[in-house]
C-alpha cells in the first residue's frame, strides 16, 4: 500500500469531520497506465499516463455536497474538502437520505485480481506479446493493423466516518487490435478486444488472430431487403445485448426514478422462461470482480438476478436500497473518482439451454448472425433501433454474405420474450458467460 | 506567466537533435456540476483537475507521459522518460514521422466572457435547474423523470515545444440542460435539450426556466401517444440538429486527419475529388465566438482557424495535427485537442456544419412526395474505415404526398459515407448551429456543436418497426 497516499486520504476525512461535516466518505484510487500504440501495424507511440484522484462526499443536515481533484497537495485537499462542505451548506436536504453504509465484514479473498508480473512487465516484453498478436493478424499480404495495448495497476482506498475503511490494488492488462484488408473496391475491417487481471490469463494471441479472421469474414458485405427475420447471436453479442437491457432494469435508482424497464416487476415473468442470470462479483479473475463496492460494502456472493424468465430483485447501494424496500446489496459503482455512486451489476453469467450452437444455424432458414454485435435499447428508452456493426445474412442454415447499412428496430420487452433458444455451449471472458442465443422475428431495415 | 517560464527553462534545457520534437503542457481546469432528478439534489459537486503532459517524438516514434507534480526536478524527470520511451518505441518503428520547423505559435488567447459565473452566488445557479426540474415534474403524472444540470467548466493551458511555440490559452464553456422522460407503462419517451457555449453567465440567460421545463415535459408526453417510426430505406428530411451530428458522425470524423494516415479512413486519398452534389459545403470553425465548440490555440499551441473540409460537393481538407500535417504536406489547422493533461492532443472537431442552400422546409417536403421528417438528435457514432454511421432523433413526422403529417417517437438511423453526400437532394436556406455536444474519440471527451440548414437525403435506413 501506498502508506503517504492513504495518509492523505485519511487527513481529508479528519479534516472534514474537524471543519464540521457530520458524515464524511473519502475516495481514493492512485494508479498509472502503460499504452503501446500501433498504427498502419508498427509502433507508434509508448506513453505512461497517471490515473490518480481523491473524491470527497460531506453530508450536513442531509444534504450533500461533492469535490474532488488530481492535485494532492495537502493544501490543496484541505481545498477540495472545504469545497465539498461549503457546498453540502447550500445544497438541500434529502429527507431519504438515511446514512452513509457501515460494514465491519472481512473482505473476501479472490484470486486473480492483482498479479506482480503486469506491475512489473518492462515496455519492451509487453511491447514484444503485441507484435507476436500482430503477426496472427496478418491473415493476408498487405493487411493494415492498427490498435494499443495497455496495462495497470490501481489502488482503491475508500474511508468513511461510519467506520468503513478498506483498500484494494489490482491490475489490469488489455488489447485491442483492428485488422483492415482492401481488395480493389472493398473493405473488410473488424477488431477484437480481451483485457485481465493477470498476464497468464491475458491470451494476447488470440487478439491479433480473430481481429484477422473476422476482418476476412466482412469482405463482400451487402445491403440486404427491408424484412422480419430472427436474429442469431455469438456469446459477445448475447452479453452485450442482455447485459445492456438486465443492467439498466435491475438498477435500483432507475427503480427510484421511475425509469427502470422493470418497475414493480419483482417475481413477475419478464422474459422467456429459459431465461436465468446471476451476478457475481467474485469469480475469480474477473475482469468485474471486486472484493467491496465503491462505498466498501461487500457484496453478496452471487446474485440471482432472473429465474425462468421471472425478476428476483434489483441490484442496490446505501442509499436506494431502503428506497426500494431491500437490503443494500453491495452494488455502488462509479464512473470515476468524482462521480456519485450508483447501482451497477459486476459480471453476469446467463445460464446455456439444451441446443447445441450449430444445430441453431444448420436450422435457421432465413435471418441475421450478429457477431460481437449487440442489439441495445435507445439509452432510457425500451425502444430498440439498433445498427448491426458485424452481422451476417444466414440463408438456410448457411452464412450467405455480411450485411452493411442495417438497422434492427424493436422494442426489449418483445425482445425478451421472444428468445427461443440458448445454445449448450458458453463462451467464458473473465466472468462474463453467456451462451449463443436465437431471438424470434425481429424487423431488419435494410438499405437495399 | 510564471508556469510558462518555468516550462520554457524546462525545455532549454534538454538537448534533442533539431529534427526531433518536444512539448510540455500544463492543463489546469476546474469544473462545477449541479443536477437536481425527480426533486432530489443528484450532484452538487465541484472538480480541480490539473498536471503535466510531456510528448516527446525522436526517431521516428513517439513517449508521452504525464505527471501531477509541478516541481521542476519531477517534470524534468517525466522529460526524460518520455524521450526515452520514445527512443525505445523507435526501435520498432518503420516509417518517417517527425513535425516540422515551420509552424511556430506564440500568444495568449482566451474565450471571451462577459459574466463570469464563478463570482455568482451559487445559489442563483442552483435556483435555474429547480425551476426547470419541479416546472416539468409537475406538469402531468405522465412525467416519470424530470432532470436538469448545470455546468462551467474553466480550463488554463501553457504549451512550450522545442521549435519555439509557447502559447497560453484560456477556455470557459458553460452549459444548462433539461431532460424529461415520460411514461406510460411499458412506454416511454424522452426529451433532452440544452443551452450555452464558450463564455458565461449571459449565454443562459435566454432560458426562462419555467417554460422551458413545461415545454418538454408536454412535448415527452405528447410522444407517448405516437405511432411508432416507419422502417426501412426511404428519404429523409433532418432538422438542423440532426444535420450537425449527421454531418459530424457521417462525414466529419472521416476527415480526421489521424485516421486518414493511418489509413483507416474511407476519404483517404480523395482531396479534390467530388463526394457530394454541387449544393453541398461543409465548415468547421472553433472562431466562431460563444460557440461551445470553439478555442483560440488548440492543445498543440496552433491557432485555430475556419477549416473548409467540402467546397461544393469537393472534398477540400482534413482536421490536421502539427504531426499529420507535416506527414501529408498540408498546413496544421488547429484540430488537435486533449481532453486533459493526462490525454494526447488528437484530431477533433469544433463546430461543424453545412452551408445553407435556397430553398424552404415546405418546398423540401414537395420534393421528398414520401419519406419522413426528423427532429432534434440525441447523437450518434461511426466506423470512418467501414464509413458506415448511425444517429438518432427524438421523434420525427410521416411525410406523406408531399406534407409533413404524423408524428413518431425515437428513432436510430444508418448511412454509408460516401453516398449520402451525393444523395442530398433538397438544402433550405435557414442555418443554425443546433445540436449542443460533447463528442467521444480515444476515450477523450471534447465540446463540439454540429448543425446547418434542413436537409433532404434519400435511402437511408431508418429503424422503426
Amino acid at each position: 500500500m501506498d502508506n503517504e497516499f492513504f495518509d492523505l486520504a485519511k487527513h481529508a476525512l479528519d479534516y472534514g469531520l474537524n471543519l464540521g461535516a457530520e458524515e464524511i466518505e473519502i475516495y481514493a484510487v492512485k494508479g498509472f497506465s502503460r499504452t503501446v500504440q500501433l498504427e498502419k501495424t508498427a509502433i507508434s507511440r509508448f506513453s505512461e499516463t497517471s490515473g490518480s484522484g481523491i473524491g470527497v462526499r460531506i453530508f450536513k443536515n442531509k444534504a450533500v455536497g461533492m469535490s474532488s481533484t488530481t492535485i494532492f497537495t495537502k493544501e490543496n485537499i484541505e481545498k477540495t474538502v472545504k469545497n465539498a462542505f461549503s457546498l453540502s451548506k447550500i445544497s438541500q436536504p434529502d429527507p431519504k437520505f438515511q446514512s452513509l453504509p457501515s460494514d465491519d465484514r472481512p473482505i473476501p479473498d479472490i484470486d486473480d485480481l492483482y498479479d506482480e508480473a503486469v506491475e512489473n512487465l518492462s515496455v519492451e516484453e509487453f511491447t514484444d506479446l503485441m507484435l507476436q498478436s500482430v503477426e496472427e493478424g496478418k491473415i493476408e499480404k498487405d493487411v493494415i493493423i492498427g490498435g494499443n495495448y495497455g496495462l495497470g495497476k490501481l489502488e482503491r482506498i475508500i474511508l468513511n466516518s461510519q467506520g468503513i475503511e478498506r483498500w484494494c490494488k489490482s491490475t489490469s492488462i488489455s488489447g485491442y487490435l483492428s485488422v483492415k484488408i482492401e481488395k480493389e473496391e472493398d473493405i473488410g475491417v473488424a477488431y477484437y478486444y480481451d483485457s485481465s487481471n493477470t498476464l497468464k490469463q491475458f491470451d494476447y494471441i488470440k487478439i491479433g488472430k480473430e481481429a484477422g479472421i473476422r476482418a476476412k469474414k466482412m469482405l463482400g458485405a451487402k445491403k440486404i431487403e427491408t424484412k422480419t427475420l430472427p436474429i442469431f447471436l455469438d456469446p459477445e453479442s448475447t452479453y452485450g445485448t442482455l447485459s445492456s437491457i438486465v443492467s439498466q432494469g435491475v438498477n435500483a435508482f432507475n427503480v427510484i426514478n421511475k425509469t427502470s424497464f422493470f418497475i414493480d416487476k419483482i417475481g413477475d415473468k419478464i422474459a422467456t422462461e429459459k431465461l436465468t442470470i446471476i451476478d457475481d462479483p467474485f469469480y475469480p479473475g474477473g475482469i468485474n470482480s471486486a472484493k467491496f463496492d465503491d462505498e466498501g460494502v461487500v457484496p453478496k456472493e452471487k446474485t440471482v438476478l432472473v429465474k425462468d424468465g421471472i425478476l428476483q430483485t434489483y441490484v442496490t447501494d446505501s442509499y436506494t436500497a431502503p428506497l426500494v424496500g431491500l437490503e443494500n446489496t453491495g452494488h455502488a459503482s462509479r464512473g470515476t473518482f468524482s462521480s456519485r455512486p450508483v447501482p451497477s451489476v459486476y459480471a453476469l453469467q446467463i445460464k446455456e439451454g439444451e441446443t447445441s450452437k450449430d444445430s441453431l444455424l444448420e436450422e435457421l432458414k432465413e435471418g441475421i448472425f450478429l457477431l460481437g454485435s449487440s442489439i441495445h435499447p435507445s439509452g432510457d428508452s425500451p425502444t430498440i433501433s439498433s445498427q448491426i456493426n458485424q452481422g451476417f445474412y444466414v440463408k438456410d442454415g448457411e452464412i450467405v454474405h455480411p450485411v452493411k447499412n442495417a438497422v434492427i428496430g424493436g422494442n426489449i420487452y418483445e425482445l425478451l420474450n421472444s428468445i427461443t433458444y440458448f445454445s449448450k455451449e458458453t463462451e467464458n471472458r473473465k466472468g462474463h458467460i453467456a451462451p449463443w442465443m436465437l431471438i424470434e422475428n425481429l424487423k431488419v431495415s435494410g438499405g437495399k | 506567466m510564471i508556469m510558462l517560464d518555468k516550462l520554457s527553462t524546462i525545455i532549454n534545457k534538454v538537448e534533442l537533435s533539431s529534427k526531433d520534437f518536444l512539448d510540455i503542457r500544463y492543463a489546469q481546469s476546474e469544473s462545477e456540476t449541479f443536477s437536481v432528478r425527480n426533486g432530489r439534489f443528484d450532484t452538487i459537486s465541484n472538480r480541480t483537475s490539473g498536471g503535466i503532459a510531456i510528448r516527446a517524438l525522436v526517431d521516428n516514434a513517439w513517449g508521452f507521459t504525464t505527471t501531477v507534480s509541478l516541481e521542476t526536478e519531477d517534470i524534468l524527470k517525466s522529460v526524460k522518460k518520455a524521450i526515452s520511451m520514445a527512443r525505445i518505441a523507435s526501435k520498432y518503428a518503420k516509417e518517417e514521422r517527425r513535425i516540422s520547423d515551420k509552424w511556430v505559435f506564440e500568444g495568449k488567447g482566451a474565450t471571451e466572457i462577459k459574466i463570469d459565473p464563478r463570482e455568482l452566488d451559487k445559489e442563483l445557479k442552483l435556483e435555474k435547474i429547480k425551476i426547470i426540474e419541479k416546472s416539468a415534474r409537475e406538469f402531468s403524472d405522465n412525467i416519470a423523470q424530470a432532470s436538469s444540470t448545470y455546468q462551467e467548466m474553466h480550463k488554463i493551458e501553457y504549451i512550450v515545444n522545442n521549435k519555439g511555440t509557447n502559447v497560453e490559452n484560456e477556455y470557459h464553456v458553460i452549459r444548462l440542460m433539461k431532460d424529461v422522460v415520460a411514461r406510460r407503462g411499458e412506454k416511454m419517451q424522452s426529451v433532452f435539450d440544452s443551452i450555452g457555449g464558450t463564455g458565461g453567465w449571459e449565454l443562459l440567460e435566454s432560458w426562462d426556466p419555467e417554460e422551458e421545463g413545461r415545454k418538454s415535459a408536454e412535448q415527452a408526453e405528447k410522444l407517448l401517444d405516437t405511432r411508432s417510426p416507419p422502417s426501412g430505406k426511404m428519404n429523409v428530411i433532418m432538422d438542423e440538429s440532426l444535420v450537425g451530428v449527421f454531418i459530424h458522425e457521417a462525414f466529419g470524423h472521416a476527415a480526421e486527419a489521424d485516421g486518414v494516415f493511418a489509413k483507416n479512413s474511407v476519404l483517404e486519398g480523395k482531396i479534390g475529388e467530388k463526394i457530394g452534389v454541387e449544393g453541398i459545403s461543409v465548415y468547421d470553425d472553433p472562431t466562431i465566438p460563444k460557440l461551445r465548440g470553439s478555442f483560440v490555440f488548440d492543445s498543440e499551441g496552433t491557432k485555430s482557424e475556419k477549416r473548409t473540409i467540402v467546397e461544393k460537393g469537393v472534398l477540400k481538407e482534413y482536421f490536421q495535427t502539427l504531426e499529420t500535417a507535416t506527414m501529408m504536406e498540408m498546413k496544421p489547422n488547429g484540430a488537435g485537442r486533449a481532453q486533459d493533461f493526462n490525454s494526447i492532443p488528437i484530431p477533433r472537431m469544433a463546430n461543424t456544419y453545412v452551408d445553407s442552400g435556397d430553398l424552404s422546409l415546405e418546398e423540401i417536403a414537395e420534393m421528398t412526395k414520401e419519406g419522413v421528417y426528423l427532429k432534434n438528435s440525441y447523437g450518434g457514432y461511426v466506423h470512418p474505415t467501414k464509413g458506415q454511421f448511425y444517429f438518432t432523433c427524438q421523434y420525427g413526422y410521416i411525410i406523406e404526398n408531399g406534407e409533413i403529417g404524423e408524428l413518431f417517437g425515437n428513432v436510430g438511423m444508418s448511412g454509408m459515407t460516401l453516398e449520402v453526400l451525393n444523395n442530398a437532394y433538397g438544402i433550405s436556406k435557414n442555418w443554425k448551429p443546433a445540436f449542443l455536444g460533447t463528442c467521444g474519440k480515444g476515450g477523450q471527451w471534447v465540446p463540439v456543436t454540429g448543425g446547418g440548414p434542413n436537409i433532404g437525403v434519400s435511402n437511408l435506413v431508418v429503424g422503426g418497426k
